[in-house]
């Protein structure tokens, strides 16, 4: 397997040489984007899917089925989208029939992968037939198309059931194709815009299949997943630097930067000190001071948005007594907001005043509200039963809050500012710092952290009822990564309506319902919205925000 | 001698294997799932489920360890010299560590035989006149450099020479990132860049390595003048030394007699000292973006990639057994009586 690795990066690296060769050479853009770490692995039913620096790769590669119309650009000059309106991309037109709750997908013609072959209904067969099998270490696949509910694609794969696609996805002819669903979900096309349903080039990946990986998981993973996407893998070092060049076949025409290299700088005073200096054109993930101290560079813009990274404080509801609404209560009234965002972003953060972010579709401001007041919170203490702190001292081992220990240089000092503001209204609490793969353990599988702040939750999908199943329905009505073990019947209800609802405005009213009831018990406690931020060279443009914070690099026109 | 070299090569081997075991078991042992983190926080339980099952987690810890050993039937391990595939990146792990490895090598080797050939002379010098201005001067240097951390010197040369004098290139890594670079062929670039005949990208090269170069330089130059000193002001004192001035030799011819004694309980510490730096050269690659074997390294740990991290911990252990045992063969041959 080594050594189909080397052979077809050099393959690829000559194609890629040859194509260099082919254009003028005083024509070619180059762009040097520097990033805290290079992709990992580029299969999105792999291990390396929830990983930021890795989803940038795949993105790029392969093309997804739908995705969002622009709808401008925000006062910062960041391109945002709008999530109520879908554009075609490799599915150019479609229909439902609700009565067989059927979807009818016409697939565009001429799209050529950069391997030359040329995108049909195999591939779309191929790539759901792959989801279906859920042979990928991390089957997301499996997982996007179950909550487009896709007929079939159920818990029973993993008991037993049915790994085969059989008649839930039916190929008309090489440009249409039939989807079936088991329930109407409202869902279905915001999941095609997920990069975790883009297909892949069959033929090429067929060339790789062996008896013990018959999907070429290992291929897409190490070596090259081949898509329809704008740009095709030039050359990969892992952690040091992934190298894109142009796909001339683009069907939306040919991507304006012909060469990228995205190379792999772990320490961000670095990236910035490099940006500065000119020779790179782009970077992100800096700290918040380091952003804004590029602010007055010359030659240097930044930019950002609020989008859907955030900090909360999750309480477990089944750790007493973090089932005391009024402790909740008491607790948010106590938040420091202002000195969170001052102390750990700089200020480039806002305060959260709901469950979900504003760019979702279906958010609304929920009207019960938690500003810090320590009068109020002193007095919902004692209304919960705990005047001035006195009885919390029975539940010592709850009052630990954990963060992760790898994010200690701005949740360390978040953390204490917290702890300090609890201890003025009575509340005392130990801080937890734990490495990220406990913390992890605690929150997905164990589900028993008491108390911890959590800044990794950012739904790629940007609907609040997708983010409503992620976060918020309960375990047995189907509910994905409820790690504050919030169970309530009504917003599990509301959630299965809403799913099915296919009237915009009923769908509201449900959405609205689910998220004023979840601001009224806090289900968690929000804490603020943080920006996303890029600093790139002025002759840069094009910077796009998209639910996964990756960045399209199709859209970014660098001038000479 | 033959004896001598076979019984230290199979105590370097009962060694290895008795490592490979601890680490097998200790990072199991630790309050963490690498699953979790390989799904993401936002994954199902049911694909959980899945990737527990495609990384063989869901198996007994001592069927895990057979198949980690290779002498499940079927199963290839280490006895087979295979060391498993990255849980993160998917790709076999001893291929990992062939491209990461010759980074940190690269860098550490060039690194101490610079040291080597500045401190040993700087040492003498000292050594030669106690208590002179020399012997001051760069006792306040080793003084000096050794009283910050690396990271920090690194930090402070990326500043002056890059940030401020335009000197360095940005620490981007071995490279200029938009050049292409030569065939892997060793992994060494000083090396690859020579065979491929690319003078100019050797110049790039050996461009990029100047900086964290100069900075371990800097660091390491200092134990080890201090080392070299300590031991010529002792040789230099005794008897047999004492008794060749007396008999007229030239102090070069002294000198030299002295430096080959005082050189022999230096190696012992310059071995120990290679296999330190080799463990901790994280810091360096990090500030300069070289991707060595530290990095590869911290990067399996946070991720609890099991494979990747038993490898490293084994890779770097065979070295400094190795190094260890060189230095060994290397004293018996110059002391006979330690062979018996």
């Amino acid at each position: 397997m080594a050594k189909f690795g080397r052979t077809t990066t050099w393959r690829a690296g000559v194609a890629a040489l040859a194509l260099a060769a082919a254009l003028p050479a005083a024509a070619q853009t180059q762009l040097l984007y520097l990033a805290e770490d290079v992709p990992a692995g580029l299969n999105y039913d792999g291990p390396s899917v929830s990983v930021n620096t890795s989803q940038v790769g795949f993105i790029n590669i392969q093309e997804p089925l739908l995705y969002y119309a622009y709808a401008g650009l925000n006062e910062e000059g960041v391109r945002m989208l709008d999530f109520s309106k879908f554009e075609g991309r490799l599915i150019e037109k479609w229909e439902n029939d609700p009565a067989t709750k059927t979807w009818t997908l016409h697939l565009r013609k001429g799209v050529k992968s950069c391997a030359g072959n040329t995108f049909t209904a195999d591939d779309m067969i191929y790539t759901l037939s792959r989801a279906k099998s859920v042979s990928g270490q991390a089957p997301i696949g499996w997982f996007l198309s179950s909550i487009a509910s896709i007929k079939g694609f159920d818990r029973s794969v993993f008991t037993g059931g049915s790994k085969e696609l059989g008649d839930a996805v039916t190929k008309v002819d090489d440009y249409t194709i039939k989807i079936q669903q088991s329930d109407a979900s409202t869902l279905f096309l915001m999941i095609l815009t997920n990069y975790g349903m883009a297909p892949f080039d069959s033929a090429e990946l067929k060339k790789f299949a062996t008896p013990q990986d018959p999907w070429s998981h290992i291929h897409a993973n190490t070596v090259n997943p081949t898509g329809f996407g704008p740009y095709c893998l030039e050359r990969w070092v892992k952690d040091d630097e992934f190298v894109l060049s142009a796909n001339p076949n683009y069907y939306r025409g040919k991507p304006p930067i012909d060469r990228i290299v995205i190379k792999k700088v772990p320490q961000s005073a670095n990236r910035a000190l490099t940006l500065r200096s000119g020779q790179a054109q782009l970077t992100q993930r800096l700290t918040a001071r380091e952003f804004d101290s590029l602010r007055t560079a010359k030659g240097v813009k930044v930019a950002g948005v609020f989008g859907n990274e955030t900090l909360f404080l999750n309480l477990n509801w089944k750790t007493p007594p973090f089932d005391n609404p009024k402790l909740r209560q008491a607790i948010a009234a106590a938040m420091p907001y202002r000195q969170i965002a001052n102390i750990g972003y700089a200020n480039q953060a806002r305060r959260w005043e709901a469950h979900f972010t504003p760019v979702l579709n279906g958010f609304v401001k929920p009207t019960a509200q938690f500003p810090q007041d320590m009068a109020r919170a002193k007095q919902l203490l004692a209304e919960a039963g705990f005047p001035e702190g006195k009885g919390l001292e029975k539940y010592e081992s709850a009052f630990r809050l954990a963060f992760t220990a790898e994010r200690e240089s701005y949740l360390g000092p978040i953390a204490t500012t917290i702890q300090s503001a609890l201890k003025d209204v009575g509340i005392p609490i130990q801080l937890d710092p734990m490495p990220q793969t406990q913390i992890a353990d605690r929150r997905l599988v164990k589900k028993d952290l008491p108390i911890s702040i959590s800044d990794t939750e950012k739904p790629v999908g940007p609907d609040v009822i997708y983010a409503t199943k992620l976060f918020f329905v309960s375990t047995t009505a189907g509910g994905v990564n409820n790690m504050a073990n919030y169970s309530n019947a009504e917003v599990d209800k509301a959630f299965a309506a809403a799913l099915i609802e296919a009237d915009p405005a009923k769908r509201q009213e449900l959405a609205k319902f689910i998220q004023e009831t979840l601001q009224d018990q806090l289900a968690w406690i929000p804490l603020v919205e943080t920006r996303t931020q890029w600093a790139f060279g002025e002759k840069l443009s094009g910077i796009s925000w998209h639910p996964d914070n990756s960045l399209r690099l199709f859209d970014l026109k660098l001038e000479p | 001698m033959l004896r001598f070299v076979t019984t230290r090569l199979a105590t370097t081997l009962v060694q290895l294997a008795g490592l490979a075991l601890v680490v097998f078991f200790a990072i199991r042992a630790l309050p963490a799932d690498p699953v979790a983190r390989l799904v993401g926080l936002n994954a199902s339980r049911d694909a959980y489920l899945s990737s527990q099952k495609a990384l063989g987690l869901d198996r007994p810890v001592l069927e895990q360890l057979g198949a980690y050993l290779g002498v499940l039937p079927g199963s290839s391990g280490l006895l087979q010299g295979d060391l498993g595939r990255s849980w993160v990146t998917g790709s076999p792990v001893a291929e990992e560590i062939r491209r990461v490895l010759p980074i940190t090598l690269e860098l550490i080797t060039i690194s101490f035989v610079l040291a080597f050939f500045i401190a040993v002379p700087l040492g003498m010098l000292c050594a030669l006149r106690p208590g002179g201005t020399a012997d001051r001067i760069t006792f306040g240097y080793s003084l000096f450099a050794g009283s910050q951390p690396e990271f920090w010197w690194a930090l402070l040369f990326i500043f002056v020479f890059f940030a401020t004098l335009g000197w360095a290139p940005p620490p981007l890594g071995r490279l200029d990132p938009m050049t292409r670079p030569p065939p892997a062929l060793t992994g060494f670039i000083t090396i690859d860049t020579l065979m491929a005949g690319d003078l100019k990208t050797f110049r790039d090269a050996l461009h990029h390595l100047a900086l964290p170069v100069l900075t371990k330089v800097f660091v390491l130059s200092g134990p080890i003048i201090k080392m070299v000193r300590q031991n010529m002001v002792r040789v230099l004192a005794s008897d047999y030394i004492l008794y060749a001035r007396g008999s007229g030799l030239r102090p070069g011819r002294i000198a030299w007699m002295a430096l080959k004694n005082a050189l022999a309980p230096a190696m012992t510490l310059l071995g120990v000292l290679y296999g330190y730096i080799l463990g901790s050269a994280v810091l360096i690659e990090t500030v300069f973006s070289l991707g060595g074997i530290g990095q590869y390294a911290v990067r399996s740990v946070l991720a609890f990639d099991y494979p990747a991290i038993q490898a490293v911990v084994l890779v770097i252990a065979a070295i400094s057994l190795f190094v260890y045992l060189a230095l060994d063969v290397a004293h018996a041959l110059i002391d006979p009586r330690i062979v018996t």
